[in-house]
């Protein structure tokens, strides 16, 4: 025998047992005394026949003598419930059939409640041990707390029981209560709704049958909610078939338990639904931190990433946890470099400002051919000044017709003095306007206003790279690999069109604030210089420092002329002076085409030496040992950077 | 009309109950619990009242004896009722200061024969 309980144990169950008693016979005894229809009287008395019978079994099977009964006992006697208790369902099914015309709703309630009091009867438990009467010895209270344990029932939720009836309510607060939930009771929907309105439940148990609004409304209402969706729900009703078990579970109930329902299969039932609800929410759970780790990607991409989204996942144990921990490091380090690029970019920023307002005050000085606020050729207003070149002055303007803003270049009467000169600058334009890259500043047309000619640019927010020479001596490693990568970019898609600069050189490269360099005057600036002629380069185009030799030599060039300057821009951004210089522009020539150039990591250690090497293979005075084009520079200045 | 106090928690057995011995021409009032109904007894003027002993807050037993400890002079019949049926549970009842006991499942015509019984003795 297993299961054996204490006397108060037995007294206690005994009372669980024979208060429904009570009112099945105390109750059919009241309604056969109004009784006068002979059917009625005749189902009231198969419910006093049933109610009696039930008394005396349970007086036979636990006599107030009996101070033990055991678990298999107590579901034998609960096995001779089951017959006098149809008997009492059957027959008040009957006389709640009659009632339906019966104006008095007292009668009604009368016989309800003594269903549920049959009911009730098989939903009676065996009272546990009690130790506050009978203490157990230590070995017996062993199997007791296993039992708690490993119950998975034992696991405390929060369950709203609703039911009409006081008696069922009662009942299964108690049972739950016990079983160690929180249980809240609604006596109708309305209130149920109310209540999973203010309360977060883990399950509902939930009466089909109800006056005010029935179990399966409040199901549907249920989960027509978002709030209220996921929460598990054991419909309980007397109705048990199998439509109506249908209709439960295809509105959403999770279970569906038919009255009276046998109290062992109540808990496993609830298990089962506080199993699943646990997974469900665990699933839930982690998909939102989930949701919260993409939330974090996006607005790292979008550069509003704060740690603190993640920081409830990563203190996650498991490889989410791990993910958002990674993250959150990576971010950090992103964060760090982040900074520091704005600081370099603001510095760099304030020199360029610092230098803008220093050629402002060089450019006031000149004397302009074109005044500001002028409207020149019809078309362009001129703005200010940028600056005096080798082939004119230099505005910027406003061009009236597109609204947009350019660079208006005034080219020297000599440059232009007849048409075949001028057909080679069309010329040229055309060429170099196929070049697409945002490395080159676009020319867009030359033009021609009562004898002076012009050319419209893109119009470069920005400074030379030669004014950031003069402000800064020299660039250093970094700053000078940027310019020659894009330096070389520029190249590419240049010589890539068949169009050779021929005049590289720091007054040429343009930086604009966001550090992107464009190269100036692709395919005019060679004619410029031409026009000019050797003699006269000292004043025009500046120094000769730029030059190939075999430019200097007037023999044949190729694009790799443009690599030679290159060598001699990187080595000034490096070093803060040309290679070869010279009192004169005769013994700079002289410099050029005889000297070898100085190693530029001889003269600062700092200069990586396969920089340094790069520098002396762009100034190699024959043009085959340089780099055999702009693409063979790129992708050496790549594995440089 | 014979006033009957019925202390009785809950609320199926207390409407049963009560509406039976109205029909059997008794005026009931009702009491939830056992504070409650020795609050009730000490107040109110009652001819006889039905106990239930298992009570929440103060259960039968306990209400019994302090209504019987208000008491100063006279003595309102008191009939314990339980569905307990224990071995001892009438000689506690009695002890507690109860006049009778019945058990539930009540059968009427006993209770009201008790009832009866304890209203002639005190008249």
């Amino acid at each position: 025998m297993t299961g054996l309980t204490t006397p108060a144990a037995v007294a206690e169950l005994r009372h669980e047992l024979r208060t429904p008693l009570n009112l099945i016979i105390g109750y059919g005894e009241m309604l056969l005394e109004d009784a006068t229809d002979p059917d009625q009287r005749a189902y009231l008395e198969q419910t006093l026949g049933a109610g009696r019978d039930l008394l005396s079994i349970i007086n036979a099977a636990v006599p107030p003598s009996r101070e033990e009964i055991s678990e298999e006992e107590f579901t034998g006697l609960q096995g001779c419930f089951r017959e006098p208790q149809a008997r009492i369902l059957a027959a008040t099914a009957s006389l709640l059939a009659q009632a339906s015309g019966n104006p008095d709703p007292q009668f009604e309630r009368d016989v309800r409640r003594i269903r549920s009091s049959a009911e009730r009867l098989l939903t009676v438990e065996l009272p546990l041990r009690r130790s506050d009467t009978h203490p157990p010895s230590s070995i017996t209270a062993q199997p007791s707390a296993r039992t708690v344990a490993t119950d998975p029932s034992a696991r405390p939720a929060c369950i709203l029981v609703v039911d009409d009836q006081e008696d069922n309510r009662a009942v299964l607060e108690r049972r739950l209560r016990r079983q160690g939930h929180t249980v809240e009771c609604a006596s109708g929907g309305y209130s149920a709704l109310d209540l999973l309105s203010r309360a977060r439940f883990d399950l509902v148990l939930l009466d089909v049958m109800m006056p005010d609004l029935d179990g399966l409304a409040v199901l549907e209402r249920m989960k027509a909610n978002a709030a209220t969706r996921d929460i598990p729900v054991i419909m309980i009703s007397a109705l048990d078939d199998v439509a109506s078990v249908v209709r439960c579970i295809e509105r959403g109930a999770e279970d569906h338990l038919s009255k009276p329902f046998d109290p062992v299969l109540l808990r496993a039932r609830i298990s089962s639904c506080l199993e699943k609800k646990q997974l469900r929410d665990s699933e839930l759970e982690y998909l939102g931190e989930v949701a919260k780790v993409i939330q974090a990607a996006t607005a790292m991409e979008e550069g509003s990433y704060e740690g603190a989204i993640l920081a409830p996942v990563a203190k996650r144990g498991d490889e989410l946890g791990k993910l958002a921990r990674v993250f959150d490091a990576m971010a950090e380090q992103i964060r760090v470099r982040e900074a520091r690029l704005r600081n370099q970019v603001d510095a760099l920023r304030r020199e360029i400002d610092g230098v803008r307002q220093a050629s402002r005050d060089t450019v006031s000085d000149a004397a302009p051919s074109l005044s500001t606020g002028e409207v020149f050729a019809g078309r362009f207003e001129i703005l200010g000044e940028l600056g005096r070149g080798g082939m004119g002055m230099v505005y910027r303007a406003l061009d009236r017709q597109l609204g947009d803003r350019v660079a208006l270049k005034t080219l020297r009467p000599e440059l232009v003095r007849d048409q075949t000169l001028v057909d080679r600058f069309k010329s040229e334009i055309r060429l170099a306007r196929h070049i697409s890259s945002k490395h080159v500043v676009r020319t867009h047309d030359i033009g021609e206003r009562d004898g002076v000619y012009f050319l419209t640019m893109e119009y470069v927010e920005g400074i030379t790279v030669r004014e950031l020479l003069d402000t800064r001596g020299k660039l250093g490693v970094a700053p000078t690999l940027a310019i020659a990568s894009q330096l070389a970019y520029s190249l590419v898609a240049a010589h890539d069109q068949g169009v050779i600069h021929r005049d590289i050189k720091p007054q040429n490269l343009l930086l604009d604030a966001a550090g992107v360099l464009k190269v100036m005057d692709f395919g005019v600036a060679r004619l410029a210089g031409e026009t000019n002629g050797l003699t006269e380069v000292g004043m025009i185009v500046g120094t000769p420092s730029y030059m190939a030799p075999e430019q200097m030599l007037g023999e044949e060039c190729d694009a790799r002329v443009d690599l030679y300057a290159t060598g001699v821009v990187l080595f000034e951004c490096l070093l803060g002076r040309v290679p070869f210089e010279a009192a004169s522009p005769v013994a700079l020539i002289a410099k050029v085409l005889r000297e070898p150039p100085p190693t530029p990591a001889a003269l600062d250690p700092e200069i990586p030496p396969p920089l340094s090497d790069l520098v002396l293979r762009l100034l190699a005075k024959e043009p085959g040992q340089r780099p055999a084009n702009a693409e063979e520079l790129s992708q050496i200045l790549s594995r440089l950077s | 009309m014979t006033k009957i106090l019925l202390v009785e928690d809950n609320e199926m057995n207390r409407d049963m109950l009560s509406r039976r011995l109205q029909r059997k021409g008794y005026e009931v009032a009702v009491a939830l619990d056992g504070l409650e109904g020795v609050a009730m007894a000490i107040a109110g003027a009652y001819d006889l009242i039905l106990m239930d002993m298992s009570l929440p807050e103060l259960d039968g037993w306990e209400a019994t004896r302090r209504v019987r400890q208000a008491e100063t002079g006279g003595h309102i019949p008191i009939i314990g009722l339980t569905a307990h049926a224990m071995s001892g549970d009438r000689e506690k009842a009695l002890a507690a200061g109860c006049d009778d006991y019945d058990t539930k499942p009540v059968e009427l015509n006993r209770l009201l024969g008790k009832i009866e019984a304890l209203l002639a003795r005190n008249a």
